[in-house]
């Protein structure tokens, strides 16, 4: 099987025409796994493959071309190939592409979580594998998640306690995905969130899915003041909330488990909160499939995950694919 | 959990970690203090919490290198040292991080460790145990049975305050003395003069505790915290009014406690340093002074010139100097303050009363002391600048002449005015990956000397030193485009260029280093320029590095003469200050 990368941004099966998360026009199949900006077409009229959930999201920040809707299980024939899309537990709509043909199987993570997140379509993956494509966005041994339990509780502790003590909680959180996760999380809290209107435009499609982000409104200066704040850490540094004096900031992200990244944010609470699987998580998945080849793209660490990989007598090579800053 | 557990300590340290405002950090390690019922422990705990292992004053430390307990934890945890703990450290910025992130995630790390809530005495003891071994494996076996009862947090605190770093938890000596005021309703003041006495951090928390600290009294052969000078760059200055200027010397600080027949030289890390030094000893007792101590240099002194530092490092640390060695390079300890005096410690003084009686002082008993200048205006700055590295001084201090005498402490009252040692034209030969966050930029680079036509090399250029080269973004992607096309080998996060990229580095010093392949390093190497109009068949050589330096030891040396860096018999103030 030929497995290449195209540029800095996705990877192509030439002999199949198949393209992922690729913005050329060198493919006759192209399956977008979800709406993140690192993973969507660059060329916003592109034709292409995905969940209606993630078309739903890549249009409202600003896809215009065309996407055939694709459900979880159900699978469409080329002549070469049979392609069958399974949920990712990444964000909502976030799917992995799995290709049948006769070189073989192929599986692409996109960007991948289990267990999964708790707001999104869930996990599953196919029995046989030949080849594996996984991301590796944490692949060192200091990364392992608490339970999503646990995580729940401890961002609903920050912003009641916070609330308790005349605080108003700002939670930071990228605008897809990890916002409106923490917003499910905080739901059996009942009070009022409001959300920075990059990731306010992004949460019907969520509740339209039927996972409930509980009681929110879009940001506003003037009110947010004794609310549960939602936005980025771009917006934080541009002024969002600046009006309000009594603040306390938590960064939920799987770059949150460095201790340096508190000090350089200025932020009171890091919760390692990750839409991507841990490392550990990410070797035990491979020894699950035990495939013949585990092609590894977005880490800095691809050696490490190489090394534990030959420990295993599983063959592994690296893709290099360019990592988005956000998690 | 009981209270005088290190584990207490660890849990503690990390909670002033995570919480931001000073206020809060103080409350936490203060009511951690009043937790604690016995007075040995709260010793320990403020000397492990402000100080390190060992109390200071004891002039004791853990010498342990990094590689030492990273190879350890990587043994401990059963991982690849080069291939997986170092890509960790490298991510978290920090070994300490990184073995308790993994000590705590890993399997085989976690079933080799029983915690058993060490008291604080036990860490003092192991600290003490390593500290009385000197290979390698022995120090990693105690640490590997230290582990054995350790949590990951206490680990992380047990290597951070073995290493003598700081804790890195945004707490430093200064808020453990607030932190002593607040658990025992003692005024900071109070605190901050018993500590400066004692020069012990844990000492200070006995004596809060048992309401004595009017028992801190000082005594002789007790060395004092040394007052440091910050550098005039990193402190916004817009007016010189206050201040008189002192010239800098490049010689060895020191601490000199003078009474009756004895006398003691204390280092800056309060090691003795009285044996390296015996003429400044026979210099002192000929001189009948009553009890003093004096704050000084140590300078090679010899026809009328003051030496470079590399001279006097034939000195530093021998134990026995031989007549020949005294011959050649005959030292003079040049006295700036005075911190005792007519059995009083007199550093709560203003600076402009103690140097009064320094004065009287040198010019009854002959004390080189250093000439202090009223500082006019900006041009007599610089002339007094120019003189002073004519003398062959590193520069100015500057001292407000209304400060008193404070420990550590780098604020604006000391003010150290140096000029750069040099500059070179290097070439890029590696790049280093940002961590975290930033990573995928690159932006800490080692930089070569030229040694294309060095018989002694076969390599056209060899690393001089690694200086960091942040720019504003815009440059910096500038930069990061051009490395990406010069990149011809990736190890991890090191990317090994072709040498084309020449850069004008600024440094400090230049000094003999035998673990270099140049054989030489240089002091706070930093980027001056990146110089696109310059070949790097056109960069410096090794050569002229050795140059440079020969030059600094044998640079023609102002004598001193009219306007000295110090004097011995006080001269007309008139002629003195101009």
């Amino acid at each position: 099987m030929n497995i290449t990368k195209a540029g800095y941004h996705g990877i192509l099966l030439p002999e199949l025409n198949i393209g992922f998360d690729y913005s050329g026009t060198n493919t006759r199949y192209t399956f977008i796994s979800h709406a993140h900006a690192d993973h969507m077409p660059r060329n916003r009229q592109s034709s292409v493959y995905c969940t209606l959930n993630t078309l739903k999201l890549m249009q409202r920040r600003g896809f215009k071309g065309d996407a055939t809707v694709l459900d979880f299980g159900d699978s469409i024939e080329t002549d070469k190939a049979r392609i069958t899309l399974y949920p990712a537990g990444h964000i909502l709509g976030s799917a992995m592409v799995y290709v049948e043909s006769d070189e073989g199987s192929v599986l692409y993570t996109g960007d991948y979580r289990t267990p999964p997140s708790p707001a999104s379509e869930g996990f599953s993956i196919p029995d046989q594998v030949d080849h594996f494509i996984t991301e590796a966005t944490f692949a060192l041994p200091i990364y392992k998640w608490d339970s999503h339990e646990s995580l729940g509780q401890e961002i609903r502790s920050f912003a009641s306690n916070s609330l308790k003590n005349g605080y108003t909680p700002i939670f930071l959180a990228y605008n897809l995905g990890k916002a409106q996760e923490v917003m499910y999380l905080l739901a059996p809290l009942g009070h009022q969130v409001q959300i920075h209107s990059a990731g306010y435009k992004l949460c019907d499609v969520y509740e339209e899915a039927g996972i409930s982000l509980g009681n929110y409104e879009p940001y506003d200066r003037d009110t947010c003041k004794g609310k549960i704040l939602i936005t980025t850490r771009s917006a934080l540094n541009n002024g969002f909330a600046s009006n309000i004096t009594n603040k306390r900031i938590a960064y939920c992200s799987g770059w949150a488990t460095r201790e340096a990244t508190g000090k350089q944010l200025t932020i009171n609470k890091l919760i390692p909160l990750s839409d991507h699987l841990d490392f550990f998580e990410l070797i035990r998945l491979c020894e699950e499939l035990n495939p013949q080849m585990v092609h590894i793209t977005h880490t800095p660490n691809a050696d490490v995950v190489q090394h534990y990989l030959d420990e295993r007598n599983i063959e592994s090579r690296f893709l290099d694919i360019e990592i988005e800053e956000d998690d | 959990m009981a209270e005088h557990s290190f584990h207490q300590l660890a849990e503690t340290a990390q909670q002033i970690n995570e919480t931001r405002s000073a206020n809060a950090k103080i409350s936490y390690c203060s009511q951690y203090f009043q937790s604690l019922g016995n007075e040995e422990d709260l010793n320990l705990a403020a000397q492990f919490l402000g100080e390190g292992a060992f109390s200071s004053i004891s002039g004791k430390r853990v010498t342990i290198g990094s590689r030492t307990y990273s190879t350890c934890a990587a043994d401990f945890c059963d991982i690849d040292y080069e291939k997986v703990f170092k890509p960790c450290k490298t991510a978290l910025g920090s070994a300490s991080e990184a073995i308790e992130k993994l000590m705590h995630n890993i399997e085989a790390a976690h079933k080799k460790r029983e915690p058993a809530q060490l008291s604080l005495q036990e860490i003092e003891s192991i600290y003490e145990e390593i500290h009385s071994v000197s290979s390698r494996a022995d120090k990693q076996h105690i640490l590997r049975n230290a582990w054995k009862q350790m949590t990951p947090v206490e680990i992380k605190f047990f290597i951070r305050i073995m290493t003598r770093g700081s804790l890195r938890i945004g707490f430093e000596t200064k808020n453990v003395v607030a932190a002593l005021a607040k658990a025992f309703q003692k005024e900071i003041d109070e605190v901050r003069y018993a500590h400066m006495i004692t020069g012990s951090i844990g000492k200070t928390a006995v004596l809060c505790k048992k309401k004595r600290l009017d028992q801190a009294n000082f005594r002789l052969f007790h060395p004092l915290p040394f007052m440091l000078a910050s550098s005039i760059e990193s402190r916004a200055i817009n007016n010189l009014d206050g201040y008189i200027a002192e010239e800098k010397f490049d010689g060895m600080r020191a601490q000199a406690h003078v009474s009756g027949q004895q006398v003691k030289l204390y280092s800056r890390d309060f090691n003795d340093s009285t044996h390296s030094f015996p003429e400044i000893v026979q210099f002192f007792l000929t001189k009948d002074l009553p009890d003093v101590v004096l704050d000084g240099e140590i300078c090679v002194y010899k026809d009328n010139e003051i030496l470079p530092f590399q001279l006097l490092q034939k000195r530093i640390g021998r134990k026995k100097p031989s007549k020949d060695i005294i011959e050649h390079y005959p030292v003079l300890f040049i006295s700036y303050d005075l911190l005792y005096h007519d059995e009083y410690p007199i550093f709560e003084k203003k600076l402009s009363e103690r140097r009064n009686l320094l004065t009287k002082l040198s010019q009854i008993h002959n004390l080189p002391i250093t000439n202090q200048f009223d500082v006019e205006d900006c041009d007599h700055l610089n002339e007094l600048f120019e003189r002073a590295l004519a003398h062959g001084n590193e520069g100015l201090i500057l001292k407000e002449v209304d400060s008193t005498y404070e420990y550590g402490q780098r604020r604006k009252s000391w003010l150290k005015v140096k000029k750069p040692g040099g500059t070179l034209d290097t070439v890029m030969m590696y790049a280093h990956a940002d961590s975290g966050k930033r990573r995928g930029n690159y932006s800490d680079f080692t930089l070569g000397i030229r040694v294309a036509e060095d018989e002694r090399y076969e390599e056209e250029f060899v690393p001089i030193g690694k200086a960091n080269g942040r720019y504003t973004d815009d440059e910096m992607k500038r930069l990061n485009e051009r490395i990406k096309d010069l990149t011809v080998e990736k190890y991890g996060p090191t990317l090994g260029l072709i040498p084309e990229i020449v850069v004008e580095i600024e440094f400090d010093d230049i000094q003999k280093n035998k673990r270099t392949k140049a054989n030489y390093s240089l002091k706070l190497p930093r980027f001056k320029a990146i110089r696109r109009d310059l070949s790097p068949e056109k960069t410096d050589t090794l050569k002229d590095v050795e140059r440079m330096y020969q030059q600094n030891i044998d640079k023609e040396r102002l004598k001193q003469e009219k306007n000295p860096s110090f004097y011995i018999k006080q001269e007309d103030p008139e002629t003195s200050t101009r």
